[in-house]
């Protein structure tokens, strides 16, 4: 291969391969979209009462048109309306939010391998939400003070791993050993609180230390979700700058005039946001954040730009399949879905380490 | 003229790096940047481009302080070229040259984008090579990706931090070739921190010698590269002489194979010969 510096074509048009590429990425965008509905629909009838694809249907188009159900219809709709959506619907937007989240830390980080879980973030907000009901003494606080309380610990918590690991221009691999250490310090306090919790505060913090979307209200899914539909749009704002950063580094996103440091400390705290509102209502769901991330690259490429919204469905995905796989595996037991993911996420992890040669570096 | 840096200081903290620069480089000109390792070459590229605020001095490009513009705005005038490193995700060469059009397009990269990055992947030579991840190149395909990324940025001034010392000798030639070639038919200015003063005396219209943050020399290749300068700036005894009409400057080296460096320079008249003959030569062993 030559250097030869062709002069060019003048007006050199776009080549059909960046379009098409364009096209590509667009038709996986949008299977994504039609396969999450389906899987939505198909998880609701999933359990114990029989409950067919039509049913949800005609119950969705009920809730939303109006009309009358009859009374053999009337306990399925119960069901569906009142367990089984708002179940689907947490478990999707829940898995959605730890991707998203995850996205944004592993591309200003420059790192794959670093989530939300993976720097300690979630088990400081669980720690933060448990550490409000024990103070409150009563597991009937509004939703807002657990929110705060796991905010402000997973806040304080990055600033400091992430403080830390800037001033000392620290290698990945120690970072993510400073994670380790704030999960054990977190798990520790958190274990600590249900000693001196009551029988109602103890219930509420031993939800958080197994992730679960069991119990689910509409009042969850409308918080989790209207939080992820607005922070997808805003990401994607930022995500040429995003791309910046991830693929060139600093200097050279600085260089094609990107404002580095005040757009890391922003969206890192929006990353942060976004966990910690899932953790105070569904508690500590690792790996999401790690694998949703990484499936979403592999179906779509690692442009932000698609990179984002692939990463909410397919974190979506991934927490919707493994509900369906608890509830189902040993039912009528119901195995939180916290359990489930990390038996999928646990070895993906492993096997990101030992693949990517340059990661720890 | 196209790029001129005015009385430019830098310090990191307390420590000066750059104290009192100035130049100018030319439409069509391309100047080397040549100093010893610590001697500011890489934070004087850095402050030009942008990716360090100078404290104090004026840099401008076409007659425009760039202090006066936003950052995405400078970014459309001076480009930057880094050393190839690793990246810690897969993309594919055109992803990458697409990262140059950052400043230009909101949200989405439009149609002009789209055509402005063929059109540099075309120049660079990097058609085939254009669906490739960048993670499969070789270190002179990933720089040239780099540069066709810098190319993409559409700048009137580019700017590039030793992008060469990583690369084999032809893939350094290769890379400096087609620097030279897009300097003299865009009239683009560029600058380049290199380290190969026999490169930089070849390939380059004028060379600038830093030393301890301040400029020591500053001309064409046969004006800049002089021998009392380079035993000075670099503190080892150099020969410099002609050959097919470009200045090459060559390490002196004793009939046991050792060059004065250091301390031991002392002994050299300021028109390089020995000042004391009959002494032994410093045991090489």
């Amino acid at each position: 291969m030559t250097a030869t510096l062709e002069k060019s074509p003048a007006p050199a048009p776009a080549s059909a391969p960046a379009r098409s590429h364009e096209l590509r990425k667009r038709l996986v965008l949008a299977v994504g979209l039609v396969v999450s509905v389906l899987a939505l629909i198909t998880s609701v009838t999933i359990g114990t009462a029989g409950v067919g694809f039509g049913d949800v249907l005609r119950s969705i188009q009920v809730s939303i048109l109006g009309g009358t159900i009859s009374a053999d219809f009337a306990s399925s709709y119960a069901v569906i309306t009142q367990l089984r959506l708002p179940r689907v619907l947490l478990a999707f937007t829940a898995g959605a939010a730890l991707s998203v989240s995850g996205v944004l830390m592993q591309g200003l980080l420059r790192n794959p391998l670093v989530s939300p879980f993976t720097l300690g973030v979630s088990p400081a907000a669980a720690f933060g939400a448990a550490l409000v009901i024990t103070l409150a003494g009563t597991n009937q606080l509004p939703a807002w003070a657990t929110i705060a309380g796991a905010m402000v610990m997973s806040l304080m918590v990055s600033a400091l791993v992430l403080g830390i690991a800037t001033a000392r221009r620290m290698a990945i691999a120690t970072l993510l050993l400073l994670g380790i250490a704030m999960t054990q310090i977190f798990e520790a306090l958190t274990s600590a609180l249900q000693f001196t919790a009551n029988e109602n505060t103890l219930q509420a913090i031993i939800r958080w230390t197994f992730g679960s979307v069991n119990d689910a209200s509409w009042q969850d899914v409308l918080i989790v979700g209207a939080v992820t539909v607005l922070a997808l749009p805003l990401t994607m704002w930022f995500s040429k700058d995003l791309n910046a950063i991830a693929f060139a580094g600093d200097d050279a996103a600085r260089s094609f005039g990107v404002n580095v440091g005040p757009l890391r400390v922003g969206l890192i705290a929006l990353s942060v946001t976004l966990a910690a509102i899932v953790v105070s209502f569904c508690g500590i769901i690792g790996f999401v954040g790690l694998v949703g991330p990484h499936i979403a690259r592999l179906a779509i490429g690692a442009d932000h730009r698609h990179l984002l919204p692939f990463a909410a469905l397919s974190g979506g995905l991934l927490l919707l399949v493994a509900d369906a796989v608890g509830r189902t595996v040993i039912a009528p037991a119901v195995v939180p879905v916290g359990i489930v993911v990390a038996f999928i996420g646990g070895p993906v992890f492993i096997y990101l380490i030992l693949t990517r040669r340059n990661t720890l570096k | 003229m196209s790029l001129s840096v005015d009385r430019l200081s830098f310090s990191y903290g307390k420590r000066r790096i750059l104290e009192d620069i100035s130049f100018e480089v030319a439409p069509g000109a391309f100047c080397a940047l040549l100093g010893p390792n610590g001697s500011g070459k890489s934070t004087l590229v850095k402050a030009i481009a942008g990716v360090h605020r100078a404290k104090a001095g004026r840099v401008a490009v076409e007659g425009r302080d760039t202090s006066s513009l936003g950052r995405r705005e400078l970014a459309t005038v001076v480009g930057y070229v880094p050393q190839a490193g690793d990246a810690p995700f897969d993309l594919t060469v055109r992803e990458a040259v697409m990262l140059g059009r950052t400043p230009h397009f909101g949200i989405a990269p439009r149609q002009e984008d789209r055509a402005t990055v063929e059109d540099a992947i075309v120049r660079m030579g990097l058609t085939d090579l254009a669906e490739r991840s960048m993670s499969e190149l070789s270190g002179g395909q990933a720089q040239r990706a780099l540069i066709a990324r810098a190319l993409a940025q559409e700048t009137r001034v580019l700017l590039l931090d030793e992008p060469t010392s990583a690369l084999d000798l032809r893939y350094q030639i290769e890379t400096l070739q087609l620097v030279r070639q897009i300097t003299r038919e865009e009239g683009i200015s560029a600058l380049i921190a290199i380290h190969d003063l026999n490169h930089a005396a070849r390939y380059c219209d004028q060379v600038i010698v830093l030393h301890d943050g301040r400029i020591t020399a500053d001309g064409s290749p046969a004006d800049a590269l002089q021998a009392p300068t380079l035993r000075t700036v670099y503190e080892v005894d150099v020969e410099v002489g002609l050959s097919d009409g470009t200045v090459e400057v060559r390490p002196r080296v004793d009939e046991h194979g050792v060059t004065r460096t250091g301390s031991r320079l002392d002994e050299i008249d300021a028109d390089g010969s020995v000042r004391d003959s009959t002494r032994e030569p410093v045991d090489a062993r």
